[in-house]
């Protein structure tokens, strides 16, 4: 149960994001929040379209190879989990180098979303370039919109 | 990236519309062999549609980004409002702008801005009184 719960833990978005954090909880204080819902700014962005015949999912991850990003379906609630080294590692311990802005995302990443019903994930298919996951996720067949034929009476 | 930026785009809206819906890709800065390094994460971006410019002190990143979508989809949960990157940011004068490296992989850029000559750091030794 406690393991579900840090599925949701997507960490403290980089930067000064402070400021974004803090007019998210005023300006949603009455509202109710999704709750998979995350800062703004939470690394990867993600994208979700819809077609008529299956559901796309677009993640913004600069930097990741095929090998650095898991794409899990279970329960219709996609989850991404990785791992990004913003920066490579300063070996030269004796004289640090000087570090001016920190704002890209650094370490371990878990993100879930929630999919619509009917996806045929057998058929789920991802490919990436630039930086860019495309998930692609069919609907299932008699999910997808059909035309009636009006008969002579 | 959400289907209405593309839609629009599409439609043949001024170019200042689009200007102004642009993301501000987080960058991380740093400094090391006399040379400054900006990194920025600009997903979607291709070599062909990054832009970097240096005009005076001005240090200007673009890019488009470039995905494939499908017609007739509809964005059903967008957390990426637009399909532009732009950021700026001023160079002190001990830049030597005509080096500039740019290097683009997987969608994160990094620039290198190497130091003039005799802007190089000079360790100071301190003398016992």
């Amino acid at each position: 149960m406690f393991g579900d719960l840090r599925r949701f833990d997507t960490g403290v978005s980089p930067g000064a994001d402070w400021f974004r954090q803090w007019l998210d909880e005023i300006l949603s204080a009455e509202s109710a929040a999704d709750i998979r819902s995350v800062p703004r700014g939470s690394f990867p962005l993600i994208n979700v379209g819809r077609t008529d015949d299956a559901v796309r999912v677009y993640v913004l991850a600069a930097g990741l190879t095929t090998e650095d990003l898991e794409i899990h379906v279970q329960d219709n609630v996609l989850t991404l989990r990785g791992r990004r080294d913003a920066l490579p590692r300063d070996d030269d311990s004796e004289r640090k180098r000087p570090i001016f802005r920190r704002e890209r995302f650094d370490g371990e990443f878990v993100r879930s979303i929630g999919l619509p019903d009917g996806i045929d994930v057998e058929r789920a298919e991802a490919r990436c370039h630039d930086g860019v996951f495309e998930i692609h996720l069919p609907k299932r067949e008699e999910l997808k919109p059909r035309r009636i034929e009006i008969q002579a009476a | 990236m959400n289907d209405v930026t593309r839609h629009e785009s599409q439609a043949g809206v001024t170019a200042r519309n689009s200007h102004n819906s642009a993301m501000r890709p987080p960058v991380d800065i740093y400094e090391e062999d006399n040379a400054l390094f900006v990194v920025a994460d600009m997903p979607g971006v291709t070599r062909e549609s990054l832009k970097v410019e240096v005009d005076d002190n001005l240090l200007s990143i673009e890019g488009e980004m470039h995905i494939d979508m499908p017609e007739g989809i509809t964005a059903t949960y967008a957390e990426a409002m637009a399909q532009r990157y732009a950021r700026r940011f001023t160079l002190s004068h001990e830049i030597d702008t005509d080096t500039i490296e740019a290097h683009l992989e997987k969608g994160v850029l990094q620039l290198r801005l190497p130091k003039k000559e005799r802007h190089k750091s000079r360790r100071i030794e301190i003398k016992a009184s």
